[in-house]
């Protein structure tokens, strides 16, 4: 199946020629062929669209990126002459990254990831614009992940996927995490961190890590680590304290309308309490809340909304707790004892009968 | 009291009545501790195969909620018999606890610690009867009045901060949680475990006992009866 898979994607990405085929191809024209008029800096076309696309492409642009070794036709492989008279289709990455290439490049899950993907079904769907590789891990100069230089990198990533969702990324700067990201925070998520980096899937799919169902959890992966709250001074008893709450339970019980994480703190806009643009903030609790319950007032935001009755820290709820805990424990013993003190006397008012 | 009872030697003790609300309190009490620990202890695996079998967590609401509507309906029912029924009325008055019980409680304990001769000679209600009911009684009101908290949240939040209605929620859940406890513990051994009634107190299905159980157990009924020429 994986086989098959592999096979359409290839084919569908306009990767007709067999991998050997192309590396014969790619043999008869070098770089310098191509620089020839490549490498001149003004070397650009006018778009149809009034946009300039910049051609200007020399040894220097690969140097120094993964694929410093190769040369143009290792990846343009349909440009078999020179001048190429059509216009070269875009470059499949999956020409060699599959897995069991003969070239050595690396390989892995990711591209058939990509393919069940948001992204790789819209463009299977026909959608031009969705993007291929090279749309987030750039055309020539790719560094690996965890070069900072990179455009898959940490610290780029967002401004990476915020090239095509612009609005989200102009939220997710103004929040907590795009504000510590900048910052350069290493534990702070991205988009990657709570979309994932190839499975990307659309919120209201339930194999989405930010599926209704799936948030607390995805949340839970950092806020729920003392070690990693514990550094910034943020409690972690507020993933704990959400999972017994009604919200919490219905949530794990498969209600998609209940309130998770995102429902109040906000997706892609979190912020802390004390900004006044956060919606956790005192002020904006009853609109918060009043998303789903009709009706709500500053009494929502009386009293804490995290409340674990097992912490002192909660006052009046730990001190009833504990004494209703207290008086069942009173009450069992008391009762425990008063039955087996009435069966003695039962059996020996009996005995003193007979 | 028939004929054929007393010549069986039996003695009403419930009647149809009293016999229903019994009945209905049973079966309500336990559907509203199955739905409710399901969700108390929603972590627990069993917790988590009730729920599922209840339809999941909103299914689970509603029955909670139809046993609970029918429980009040039972207690205000049961509060209007009691205070204007001919059979509620004098049931009523044997059922406060006065000075007497107190002395009952407190000379069973000697003498079931061996500190004295006489135990205790109780009337139709002796003071375990009467823990059993008062305590049941402001349980199912506490609960009821939480629970209704809870469940128009929206409305109760227009006059009580949040707070308040998690205290609601912690006195909700940990007073049903001493019901429950204190019904199975206490209950089942005054009526099912306890010598003179194993292997169960037959009087919450046939409505009779023996009157020989009764001279036993509550010798001032007894002697009431036989007084009145009942026996």
């Amino acid at each position: 199946m994986r086989k098959f898979a592999l096979t359409a994607v290839l084919v569908f990405l306009g990767g007709a020629f067999l991998p050997g085929f192309a590396r014969d191809a790619s043999a008869s024209i070098s770089l310098e062929k191509c620089t020839l008029c490549h490498g001149k800096p003004e070397f650009r076309k006018l778009l149809v669209d009034g946009q300039i696309r910049d051609l200007f492409v020399t040894g220097d642009t690969l140097a120094g990126s993964v694929h410093a070794k190769k040369v143009c036709a290792d990846c343009h492989f349909d440009v078999s002459e020179i001048p190429h008279r059509e216009r070269p289709k875009r470059v499949a990455c999956t020409h060699c990254h599959f897995k069991g290439n003969r070239e050595g490049a690396p390989q892995s899950d990711n591209v058939l990831a990509y393919f069940d993907s948001a992204h790789g079904t819209a463009i299977a769907r026909g959608n031009a614009k969705a993007p291929l590789c090279q749309d987030c891990h750039g055309s020539h100069a790719i560094l690996k992940a965890k070069d900072p230089g990179s455009r898959v990198a940490r610290g780029q990533v967002a401004e990476t996927c915020g090239k095509c969702h612009m609005e989200i990324y102009a939220q997710f700067k103004g929040s907590i995490h795009g504000a510590a990201l900048a910052k350069g925070i290493a534990e702070v998520p991205s988009c990657t961190g709570c979309h994932g980096e190839h499975k990307i899937y659309a919120h209201n799919d339930p194999k989405s890590t930010v599926y209704a169902t799936h948030v607390s959890e995805q949340c839970s992966k950092c806020h729920a680590s003392v070690k990693i709250m514990g550094k910034f001074g943020i409690e972690t008893e507020q993933v704990a304290t959400y999972k017994e709450s009604f919200h919490g339970v219905a949530s794990q019980f498969g209600s998609r309308t209940v309130a998770n994480c995102s429902s109040c703190h906000g997706v892609h806009d979190i912020r802390p309490q004390d900004d006044p643009l956060s919606m956790v903030n005192p002020k904006n609790v009853p609109a918060t809340c009043g998303k789903c319950h009709p009706g709500a007032n500053p009494n929502f935001a009386v009293g804490k909304i995290h409340v674990d009755a097992k912490n002192k820290e909660s006052g009046i709820i730990y001190w009833t707790a504990t004494f209703f805990k207290w008086l069942t424990i009173g009450t069992m013993l008391a009762l425990i004892a008063h039955i087996f003190l009435d069966m003695y006397g039962r059996t020996k008012r009996l005995r003193g009968e007979r | 009291m028939s004929r054929a009872d007393l010549a069986a030697g039996q003695v009403i003790r419930m009647s149809l009545l009293f016999r229903v609300q019994h009945l209905l309190l049973t079966v309500l009490l336990t559907v509203l501790a199955v739905t409710g620990f399901a969700l108390m202890y929603h972590e627990n695996s069993l917790a988590q195969w009730i729920i599922r079998l209840e339809g999941g967590v909103h299914n689970r609401g509603i029955v909670h909620r139809i046993a609970a509507v029918l429980l009040m309906a039972n207690l205000v029912y049961h509060v209007f018999y009691m205070l204007l029924s001919r059979e509620g009325k004098p049931e009523l008055r044997q059922l406060f606890i006065g000075r007497q019980d107190i002395d009952d409680f407190l000379l069973s304990l000697r003498y079931n610690l061996g500190m004295a001769k006489e135990y205790p000679r109780f009337g139709k209600y002796g003071y375990k009867e009467k823990f059993q009911y008062w305590g049941a009684s402001a349980g199912t009101v506490l609960v009821s009045v939480t629970g209704i908290m809870l469940w128009a949240e929206e409305f109760s939040m227009v006059f009580f901060p949040k707070v308040v209605l998690d205290l609601a929620l912690i006195i909700h859940g940990y007073q049903g949680l001493l019901a429950f406890a204190v019904l199975f513990l206490w209950h089942l051994y005054n009526v099912h475990l306890h010598p003179s009634v194993f292997p169960m107190n037959p009087s919450w299905i046939t409505g009779k006992v023996s009157a020989e159980w009764l001279r036993e157990e509550h010798p001032l009924e007894y002697e009431k009866l036989k007084e009145e020429g009942l026996l």
